[in-house]
């Protein structure tokens, strides 16, 4: 246990300011107002222009926050395990959508209930995403081994390749999304409809936010800031990538393979 | 304010802070400054019920008093004193560390409060004032024209802040405990803030995804909450609940830990039962998701689950009862010393248990079905919780005050107001348990006549109550300038963070301590010379 044991520079200790905190914290502020300005008073141009200022500001702060982060020659490593807890509080998220439309489907007599349009969509598509969702699982497994054994080259093309699936699977999500709009099946239809475009709207989310994150190492991957001895922010995306993987199984056997069997 | 930043304590110092002994004074003002708008609110709907037909507030602006006030007292101040306040100033010096994992993390969890904070203002000041109560239950908050939308941005940025907070101080705990402090030798305090992160964690994303689709079925026409069409109303209350009903254990927990420090630190003895107390508070954090439906009893649940979690929620009263025990047992020839502190942490043990007893009541289904949304319930949460928690709160900022700025609160100020406090929480609350009993229900603004003299023992009592917290208030701002210095260790602690100067250095520790020891070591053969009088030895 002792060698876990982690002190903030043990040898010295300098008091740190830093102003990005406090950009990300007022411009997340800001987005929700914006969101608040379209949604309550109707002013979708003036809030979109708030909500849109404030994405700007996160990502300059998220930026000045990542720049000081890597201008340190070394890194605890810490991450890993807070990755694993936070992975934890978003199986909650995803528990709570589960158990909320479990809640709505048993005691309905019929599901999908009787108006939706084509009943469920199709399971043909859904396995085609599974396929490219969990073969990506192992491609960002390849890459992280590649880096390990400081294969930067191999490491780079495994990652790349992780990113190609994870696009088509949201490619594929989103054609299916709009084949579905187009048959008059919406979030307004009905519980099924609303519980369907959430919960793979929210997984969708979450594949995205894995993609971005990715893009994000290939692009400190390519400015030489990542290799076999900084490698928190990797393994912390690997662990992330796996766990949307594997709530994908949950949602594919909810929403896609159970109605089928009532 | 301090003395070794003193000649660098600008503003930008505050802003651009990570360091978390400020952050936590950021935090505790922060709160403070809701608490003191919540007992604004609080005076006015008092006030107006001095007769019935409440001549000062109409209905419609008492529903937007009791919102911001709840939601205020819970989202704004109970649960951020605790663990936002007492988790940033403790945690890292309870286990000898330098500052939190992610210090950085740590400043944008308060950013994002206060950015809640701002929210929470303008629900209050801009039109569609909030008027859907602090659980904001459909169909009401959808079909109003109230600006819900605020309520589940202002929930959301509490959320990514209380996120944040959770997954830094778990990891801070977990792996950042200086050498030899085994999980044995924490701190109670420290116990009882990893269990609240814990519920936080896994209860947050639940209630941040129930009010998303409040905004959802308000806003863009879903259906989770539309029984027209498939969807259930009562869902949001599950939903609501299984975050709100743990949420006063993230409340309570650290709270039961602080009283643990003070009780031991003034009856000079060894916490009673330090094992017990660790499995009681992780017991509490489990148990705590399994009770929601108490809240659901009237909704139409099935019997199957309201028989099941009404006895889960009296099972509650199993851990708790043995933690009061442990304190009394503690306290128990214990060569007791009533500063302020422990006067406050006593009287919590006094209002806990009345409120606490009433709320096996409460988990009966029986009597539950009775008193269901009657003023009996208000009569319980604000002995168990509002009062009792507020009590810890005093005791352990004054417990902690010469540590966090270096100066002392005044103490016969101090002890005045804890007997303020005390009978004014009596006179404004135990009256509703009757009130509750005979049937009126919460959140009405006016009442019938033959309520009138109950109503006006209530008003009383709620005006001398809100006297004690302001003078409190005063106590803490005048004493945070003006108090004496401080020494390192003023009531002769054991534990860790009394080792080390009154206010701390940024870093904390100069070397990074090895521990060998608890931090209850009280009644050592020098320990007790210095403490028991000659005289004292005959009982």
């Amino acid at each position: 246990m002792q060698e876990k044991v982690a002190y903030h520079g043990l040898e010295h200790h300098e008091v740190e300011l830093s102003a990005w905190p406090f950009v990300v914290g007022m411009s997340g502020l800001l987005v929700m107002i914006g969101f608040m300005t379209a949604f309550q008073w109707k002013l979708p141009m003036l809030g979109m222009l708030l909500s849109g200022v404030g994405v700007v500001g996160i990502l300059i702060g998220l930026f000045g926050w990542v720049s000081e982060v890597y201008a340190k020659k070394f890194e605890e490593g810490l991450s890993k395990l807070a990755i694993v807890i936070f992975i934890c509080s978003e199986a909650a998220l995803f528990g709570g959508l589960f158990g909320g439309y479990l809640y709505n489907m048993f005691p309905a007599p019929q599901w999908p209930p009787a108006n939706t349009p084509a009943g469920v969509p199709p399971l043909g598509v859904a396995l085609v995403l599974t396929v490219f969702l969990l073969s990506s699982s192992a491609t960002i497994q390849m890459a992280e081994t590649k880096l390990e054994k400081g294969e930067m080259g191999g490491f780079k093309g495994w990652l790349l390749f992780t990113m190609t699936l994870g696009a088509l699977f949201l490619a594929g999500q989103a054609n299916e999304w709009s084949k579905l709009i187009g048959e008059g099946f919406t979030v307004s239809t009905n519980a099924y409809g609303t519980f369907f475009y959430t919960v793979t709207g929210v997984h969708g989310s979450h594949v995205l936010v894995g993609v971005i994150l990715q893009f994000f190492i290939l692009l400190l991957a390519l400015r030489n800031k990542i290799s076999s001895r900084r490698q928190t922010i990797v393994k912390a995306c690997g662990y992330y990538w796996h766990f949307v993987d594997g709530i994908w199984l949950v949602v594919l056997s909810l929403i896609y393979v159970l109605p089928n069997f009532r | 304010m301090t003395q070794e930043s003193a000649g660098r304590s600008g503003l930008k110092e505050w802003i651009f802070t990570t360091d978390h002994k400020k952050i936590a004074v950021m935090y505790l003002i922060t709160s403070l400054v809701v608490f003191t708008l919540g007992l604004l609110l609080a005076i006015v709907m008092k006030a107006g019920q001095w007769s019935p037909g409440n001549s000062l507030v109409g209905p419609k602006l008492y529903n937007v008093l009791f919102t911001i006030h709840g939601a205020g007292m819970i989202l704004w101040w109970m649960i951020p004193v605790f663990t936002g306040f007492f988790a940033n100033l403790l945690v890292p010096l309870m286990i000898g560390a330098r500052d939190v994992a992610f210090p950085r993390l740590n400043a944008l969890s308060f950013w994002f409060f206060v950015g809640a904070t701002v929210m929470a203002v303008l629900a209050l000041v801009t039109p569609g004032r909030l008027d859907i109560g602090w659980t904001g239950y459909p169909p009401y908050s959808i079909k109003t024209d109230a600006n819900t939308s605020l309520y589940v941005f202002a929930v959301h940025l509490l959320g990514a802040s209380a996120l944040a907070s959770a997954v830094n101080f778990l990891t801070t705990i977990i792996t950042m405990r200086a050498p030899g402090m085994t999980w044995g030798r924490l701190n109670l305090a420290v116990w009882g803030i990893f269990g609240a992160f814990i519920i936080q964690l896994f209860g947050i994303p639940v209630i941040a995804g129930a009010v998303t689709l409040l905004l959802f079925d308000k806003y863009l026409g879903t259906n989770f909450y539309n029984a027209t069409m498939g969807g259930s109303p009562i869902l949001y209350q599950h939903l609501f609940w299984f975050y709100a009903h743990p949420a006063v254990y993230v409340i309570a927990l650290p709270a039961f830990g602080i009283v643990s420090e003070i009780v031991s630190t003034f009856s000079r003895k060894k916490i009673f039962g330090y094992t017990s107390m660790v499995i009681a508070l992780m017991a509490i954090a489990f148990l705590g998701f399994d009770v929601w439906i108490h809240h659901l009893f009237t909704k139409g649940v099935e019997d199957w689950a309201r028989i099941v979690q009404s006895l889960l929620t009296l099972l509650i009263a199993v851990p708790t009862g043995i933690k009061v025990f442990n304190w009394l047992a503690t306290m128990h020839k214990g060569s007791i010393d009533f500063k302020a502190p422990m006067l406050y942490a006593v009287g919590f043990i006094t209002l806990f248990v009345i409120g606490g007893v009433t709320g096996i009541g409460n988990g009966l289904l029986a009597i539950d079905i009775d008193v269901h949304d009657t003023l009996w319930v208000v009569a319980h949460f604000h002995t168990v919780l509002s009062m009792s928690m507020t009590m810890v709160a005093f005791a352990g900022i004054f417990f902690w005050f010469p540590k966090f700025t270096g100066r002392m609160y005044n103490e016969r100020l101090a002890k005045i107001t804890f007997w303020i406090i005390l009978i004014g929480s009596l006179l404004a609350f135990v009256p509703y348990f009757k009130l509750g009993l005979e049937g009126m229900p919460r959140r009405y603004w006016s009442y019938p006549p033959e309520f009138t003299s109950t109503y006006r023992v209530t008003v009383i009592g709620g005006f001398i109550l809100i006297a004690g917290f302001f003078m409190t208030l005063i106590n803490i701002v005048r004493s945070a300038f003006a108090g004496e210095r401080a020494t390192a260790n003023p009531w002769n602690a054991k534990s860790l963070e009394w080792t080390i100067p009154s206010p701390p250095p940024s870093y904390n520790f100069e070397t990074i301590p090895v521990i060998t020891a608890g931090p209850y070591e009280y009644g050592s053969p020098e320990e007790g010379k210095k403490a028991l009088p000659e005289e004292a030895e005959a009982f």
